[in-house]
């Protein structure tokens, strides 16, 4: 079989991705910014950046600081508000002709349902990821994601505002992911992506002070894929509903344990700051590797390692 | 902007803790203008995990190489120091605004802190080189002579040069805001700074009471480089969203009026 051959396409919650390759929310901006160094055209398909109904300005700086092998962060959804996104971003990220997830943010279940109820108006969304899981918010954000009834509330609201695909992304930031799962799933989303970062912090000992201005922050990157393949495991085990997984992937090995793990699809985040080539390399990879291991699909691996079968 | 592999092929110490690291890419040696930056990748392992940004010191197009002035601070710019003449690096750049060359009439003065002279090297460089002949006045500070990396490089382009330390082993003695005041007496078109941030928060005031324009090369943590994260902010006196600026592609390079000087005290960010 060659690489070329590989069938890498995944079917999202309806949604044909012809890789299953996303780039994460927050960390590709819009796509133009990438647009110089990446084929964009060439991804799964795109978040954006969280959106809110109004314009954010976002955290005072410093909004990030390295720790090892991940990064802390605290942006603090600085974004320029729903109607500019529209105007000014929605029409280039069009472009690229890949689907566009919106990535949505709300202080309270009626900011979703807005948005939701605006943005299902536009053409070239293929889907709505609502992130109940910000943890650099002081209102909405994780709030909602850290509270089953809530969760539930809030993807049923949205549920009943628009017709678009919804994946709800969920807090690392509790005891039972499960749990928060089922709620999701309970509202009527669609599919569930996880994890969204942990919440860390980091104490600058030369000026005695938290390092972020924030004081908290979000923390990404390889550090955190252990948490994370463990997550969408014990998700894929609670919910029969189609996962994005995210937290730390590298490389097409990392993407893998996600898939095997019960991921449909993942994510890249932080690795595109490190690599922006790295999209890239792991579409390409996942062909290599399900072509020497002879996997015709690589929908056959989702969920693999679960089945006793595997072991 | 471009993204590869380069070689470092040449490695020098210039200072009790600054290198001075020339890498082979045409591209970046074509492109880069002054101010601009590249964003380096240290390790191809994950730790340190994000690239750390240098600005560009200076670009020899012919040999297609450029160099950057790295001053050891933490365990990135360590490894680098230690590396090898012959050893790989992942680049991106060149990264970022440049510095406006056509500023207005007037005699140009440079004012550089310790490691922020590269970029003002670039600058006087380019404007020694340039058809509009400027007069060049330039002010380097640092807290000893040992620390006056590369002042060579600088007094070299400009058509003044003053050294100033704070112990006063070379040069004058004490800061060099101290000696900025003489300078816009004589009149200035405008000012170019890099530096420390409370170096440049004072050449900012100094310049506004004296009504000159003045750019500064601003620093911040970074993630991307690229504009996505919005990680690497610095905040203006504009309020709603404009407040908060990206240094990677709204800067490095900003208009001393704009930023607010009052909120970088607060110790947001590197020095
Ligand atoms: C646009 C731009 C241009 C720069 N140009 C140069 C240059 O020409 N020469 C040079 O030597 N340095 C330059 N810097 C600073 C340089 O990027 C940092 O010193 C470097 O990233 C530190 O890496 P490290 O791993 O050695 O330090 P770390 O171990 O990460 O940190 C050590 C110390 O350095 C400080 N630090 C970390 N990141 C930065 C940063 N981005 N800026 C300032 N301080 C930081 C931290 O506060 C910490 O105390 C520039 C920074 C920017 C944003
Ligand atoms: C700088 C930065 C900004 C982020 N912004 C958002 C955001 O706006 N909305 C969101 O749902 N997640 C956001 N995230 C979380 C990522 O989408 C992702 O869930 C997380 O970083 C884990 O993946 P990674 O380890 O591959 O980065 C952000 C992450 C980073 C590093
Ligand atoms: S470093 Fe990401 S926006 Fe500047």
């Amino acid at each position: 079989m060659a690489a070329g051959r590989v069938d890498l396409s995944v079917d999202l919650a309806g949604l044909r991705l012809v890789n299953p390759v996303l780039v994460a929310s927050g960390t590709f901006g819009y796509g133009t910014e990438y647009a110089d160094l990446v084929d964009v055209s060439k991804l799964g398909g795109i978040i954006t950046k969280g959106i809110t109904l109004q314009p954010r300005e976002g955290n005072p700086p410093p909004r990030i600081c390295e720790t090892p092998a991940g990064m802390l962060n605290a942006i603090g959804l600085q974004n320029p508000g729903v109607e500019v996104f529209i105007c000014d971003k929605l029409p280039a990220l069009r472009e690229f002709g890949i689907p566009v997830i919106v990535n949505i943010a709300g202080e309270t279940a009626d900011d979703y349902v807005a948005l939701a109820a605006r943005l299902s108006e536009c053409e070239a969304i293929a889907a709505l990821e609502l992130n109940l899981s910000c943890p650099n918010v002081k209102q909405g954000g994780m709030h909602f994601g850290i509270d089953c009834a809530l969760t539930r509330t809030v993807v049923g609201a949205v549920r009943e505002a628009t017709r678009l695909p919804l994946i709800t992304k969920l807090s690392p930031n509790v005891t039972d992911i499960a749990a928060l799962a089922r709620a999701a799933r309970d509202g009527g989303t669609d599919a569930l992506s996880l994890i969204n970062t942990l919440l860390g912090m980091n104490v600058d000992i030369r000026r005695r002070q938290p390092t972020l201005a924030n004081v908290t922050g979000g923390l990404s990157g390889p550090a955190i894929r252990p948490v994370a393949v463990r997550m969408v495991w014990d998700v894929a085990d609670a919910v029969d509903l189609p996962i994005v997984g995210m937290g730390g992937i590298m490389s097409a090995a990392d993407a893998l344990q996600f898939i095997m793990a019960g991921a449909t699809a993942v994510a890249v985040g932080t690795a595109n700051f490190v690599d922006p080539g790295v999209t890239g390399r792991i579409i390409k990879d996942l062909a290599v590797f399900c072509e020497e291991h002879g996997v015709a699909r690589i929908a056959d691996l989702i969920g693999a390692a679960h089945s006793e079968e595997s072991r | 902007m471009h993204a590869q592999t380069v070689r470092l092929i040449h490695l020098k110490q210039v200072g009790p803790d600054c290198h001075l690291l020339k890498f082979d890419c045409p591209e970046v040696a074509n492109q880069a203008r002054p101010g601009q930056f590249v964003h380096l990748r240290v390790t191809a392992g994950c730790d340190p995990l994000l690239r750390r940004p240098f600005s560009v010191m200076r670009t020899n197009p012919a040999e297609g190489s450029f160099e950057v002035l790295v001053r050891v601070v933490g365990r990135g710019t360590e490894m680098l120091a230690q590396s090898q003449p012959g050893s790989e690096f992942h680049v991106l750049g060149p990264l970022g605004n440049p510095f406006e060359l056509s500023g207005p009439e007037g005699d140009v003065v440079l004012v550089a802190g310790g490691v922020g002279v590269a970029p003002l090297i670039f600058l006087a460089t380019a404007l020694h080189e340039s058809e509009r002949h400027r007069y060049v006045r330039a002010l380097f500070g640092a807290g000893t002579e040992d620390d006056l990396c590369c002042w060579l490089e600088l007094s070299g382009v400009c058509d003044e040069f003053t050294a100033v330390t704070e112990d006063g082993s070379a040069g004058e003695t004490g800061l060099v805001t101290d000696f900025l005041p003489e300078q816009l007496d004589r009149g200035a078109g405008c000012v170019y700074a890099c530096g420390p941030r409370a170096m440049l928060a004072e050449v900012a005031r100094q310049c506004q009471a004296a009504a000159v324009p003045c750019f500064v090369s601003l620093e911040q943590w970074m993630g991307c480089g690229v504009g996505a994260c919005l990680g690497c902010v610095i905040p203006t006196r504009a309020s709603g969203v404009g407040r908060y600026q990206r240094v990677c592609k709204d800067g490095p390079v900003f208009d001393a009026a704009v930023i607010d000087w009052e909120a970088m005290r607060g110790g947001c960010g590197p020095g």
